[in-house]
């Protein structure tokens, strides 16, 4: 009997064990949070890794803040990219958001912001803050009207080229498509593979596509056709774009094995001289300067224009990493105060570490920042309109489907015709 | 003793901490995935019920190209039956022989099953890369450079250069088994077979192979849901492209669920992934019993 009582306790014992193994884990999780006395914690997450450029801004801005505002501590938290998106839909589902978080504005976060788990801050958005950061910058953080978020970058996409080979090879810098298509092929004559593009990461293929769309359609019918729904992809204009696509891969332009290179094995190409072209995001000037063995022979230009519909200072782009405020915040003024803050500052020093497009206005000096940033920096103010990269304007499921479609058309599976009757299928689901 | 076992508080509380580790990792999780898989739901926001519509997609939707992920992940099976355990067995046979360095050579080919899957692809994308990788590198030398191309990016042989690393890992790990199975044979039954006047080859084929039914049986099993559930190398190497010419149905789910907010489309993936294990663990199972009577 003895026995039986002492087995039946172990047992007992065991299954306690497991149990209150499963319970302490959230427990942990928050102590962690917490500092010293006294002090106000805001934990803050983002992607801004060590190896990311953008991390030393992030902590000068969060050293800034936490200077202004004694007592108040910010727990930085950074994760990798791609598991990033996943961490942050699954602490959405389970409603384990920290007090700040870094997201993508537009489609990504539109799915946060309806399940009632972001903050909205246009109570905090002071006059004071309205004067630095225009309201055209905050698009893709408003949602119905509300602000949800606040950004510090102006990212915008354009033709990345290396004026050196242009040079050797006598061939002018294109500012049409006409042009463009007549230096591809006098590249191409000299045995020179012109355009370096990843179909891999299909994001890379999408920011060509996208450059050439928004060229050929134009910014309001692109926005017609893919938030409002007023307007069919299946038109000449996206035909258009997907058409020349198909042309470019057709006479060869794009490097060869581009559907199994990574955007890192493809730029790299780039960097080191052997393809003249890449078409990017601004964050590929700061990359050239880091990792292009000469960083002065390479130069800018925005995308070419393909029609009447858009303009050279149409761009691709706009302010879409975001910071937003978790609902469940237990300082809901402090950090819709700090979210404005650290914006502001990471701006300011992205842009003088040549990491980003400053999107608050410039009211320091900028003479040392380098020239391609610079430049990029210029474009950006003088656009006369922003289109957000399609795959983050559009939602989660539509952009998956426009991946693969894109996959699909550049590898021949689809004809141009198919692409176009396919998103306007899926646009319309 | 006896009494403890037939005390039946005993046994459930000794059973207790078990099951319910078992059904709330195994268990609560299929059941739950089910019922998600009933809904458009995007994992966030409130999901709507479409009863089987999920279902119904699976099979019509031309987009998503399930049909022929689950092709894909059949013929991936055959031929791991069919080439990589015959591969496993003769290795077996051979090292359980007594060949000479026995030791060394089982460490050799079970090396890439103890490597990390996500290191395996790293190496296997510079096998090749098109433009120094070795297979590339190595054609060009020997002068058919015209046989180069991009392995992995190639829609007509992306699928097989996803397989060769998948097929090569596991090898080493079905021999293992085998090995171990052809060492547990009595040596009684080999000498009295080389006594009758069989060949080797004859002993491996009457006397061996008859023997190891149950452990091939087992072998056969991981292999076909090993298949079905194939996700690591071909999510590293080619994420399912290019145009989904390298997808499986697992690479398809993690892309519907995580890249594609479909929780409830990709919940039915799962079940449908699960229902075929079952189904093939169960068949294969039956084969080998009524071949055995």
């Amino acid at each position: 009997m003895k026995r039986k009582l002492i087995g039946m306790a172990l047992a007992l014992v065991l299954a306690m064990g497991t149990l209150a193994g499963c319970g302490s884990k959230t427990e942990t999780a928050e102590g962690n949070a917490g500092t010293a006395k006294g002090d106000t914690a805001l934990t803050l997450w983002s992607i801004a890794t060590e190896s990311d450029s953008f991390n030393r801004a992030y902590t000068q801005a969060i050293a800034d803040f936490e200077a202004a505002n004694p007592g108040v501590k910010v727990v930085h938290e950074t994760f990798e990219n791609e598991s990033y998106k996943t961490k942050i839909k699954s602490a959405v589902a389970a409603n384990e958001l920290p007090d700040l978080f870094y997201t993508w504005g537009g489609g990504f976060s539109k799915a946060f912001v309806e399940s009632g788990k972001v903050l909205a801050i246009d109570g905090y958005f002071t006059d004071e803050y309205k004067a630095e950061l225009p309201q055209a910058a905050l698009s893709y953080a408003t949602y119905d009207g509300k602000l949800y978020g606040s950004t510090y970058t102006t990212p915008v996409s354009a033709l990345f080229y290396n004026r050196k080979m242009f040079e050797e090879n006598g061939i002018p810098v294109p500012t049409t498509w006409d042009e463009w298509m007549a230096a591809n092929r006098a590249f191409l004559d000299k045995g020179i593979t012109p355009i370096g593009v990843s179909v891999k990461d299909t994001w890379v293929l999408a920011m060509t596509h996208d450059a050439l769309t928004l060229k050929s359609a134009g910014p309001e019918k692109v926005a017609a056709a893919l938030t409002e729904g007023s307007q069919s992809y299946d038109d000449p204009d996206f035909l258009a774009s997907a058409g020349k696509i198909k042309e470019l891969v057709d006479m060869g332009a794009f490097i060869s094995g581009a559907t199994g290179l990574s955007n890192d094995e493809a730029s790299a190409l780039f960097y080191n001289g052997t393809v003249p072209m890449y078409l990017s995001g601004s964050w590929m000037g700061g990359s050239i300067v880091t990792d292009a063995p000469n960083p002065e022979d390479f130069d800018v230009i925005p995308v070419p224009v393909l029609s009447g519909n858009a303009q050279s200072t149409d761009f691709m782009g706009g302010a879409v990493d975001t910071l937003m405020v978790a609902a469940g915040t237990k300082n809901p003024d402090l950090a819709g105060k700090a979210v404005f803050e650290l914006t502001r500052g990471i701006s300011k020093y992205a842009y003088l570490d040549g990491a980003g497009i400053a999107a608050w206005e410039k009211n320091y000096d900028e003479s040392g920042i380098n020239p391609i940033t610079k430049k990029l920096a210029d474009y950006a103010a003088e656009a006369t309109s922003f289109t957000m990269w399609f795959d983050t304007l559009m939602d989660a499921d539509d952009a998956g489907e426009y991946l693969a479609l894109l996959q699909g058309l550049y590898v021949g599976n689809i004809s141009p015709e198919e692409f176009v009757k396919a998103m306007a299928a899926q646009l319309d689901k | 003793m006896d009494k403890v076992r037939k005390n039946k508080t005993a046994i459930i509380l000794f059973m207790l901490p078990a099951v319910v580790l078992f059904a709330g990792i195994i268990i609560v999780p299929i059941f739950m995935s089910g019922y998600f898989s009933l809904f458009k739901w995007d994992g966030m926001t409130e999901g709507a019920f479409i009863g089987l519509g999920n279902y119904v997609e699976l099979f019509t939707s031309k987009t998503s190209g399930f049909p022929k992920t689950v092709q894909n992940a059949l013929l991936l099976a055959v031929l791991s039956v069919f080439v990589q355990l015959p591969i496993s067995l003769g290795l077996a046979l051979l090292l359980a022989k007594g060949v000479k360095g026995e030791k060394f050579f089982m460490a050799v080919f079970f090396v890439p099953v103890l490597i990390s899957t996500v290191v395996i692809g790293q190496l296997w994308m510079k096998i090749y890369n098109p433009q120094y990788g070795i297979i590339n590198t190595a054609l060009h030398a020997m002068g058919l450079g015209a046989y180069a191309r991009t392995w992995l990016g190639e829609q007509e042989t992306a699928l097989f250069a996803v397989f060769v690393p998948i097929l090569w890992q596991y090898v080493g790990y079905h021999m293992l088994l085998l090995y171990a199975g052809i060492k547990a044979i009595p040596t009684e039954l080999k000498e009295a077979a080389r006594i009758d006047g069989a060949t080797e080859g004859q002993i491996s084929r009457f006397v061996l192979i008859p023997m190891l039914k149950p452990v091939i049986r087992i072998c056969v099993i991981f292999a076909v849901t090993g298949s079905l559930k194939a996700f690591d190398l071909i999510y590293v190497l080619t994420g399912g492209g290019p145009a989904h010419a390298s997808e499986v149905p697992s690479t398809l789910m993690v892309s519907m669920i995580f890249g594609r907010n479909r929780y409830g489309f990709g919940s039915s993936i799962a079940m449908f992934i699960i229902f075929l294990c079952f189904f093939f663990a169960i068949s294969i199972k039956k084969m080998f019993k009524t071949e055995v009577e």
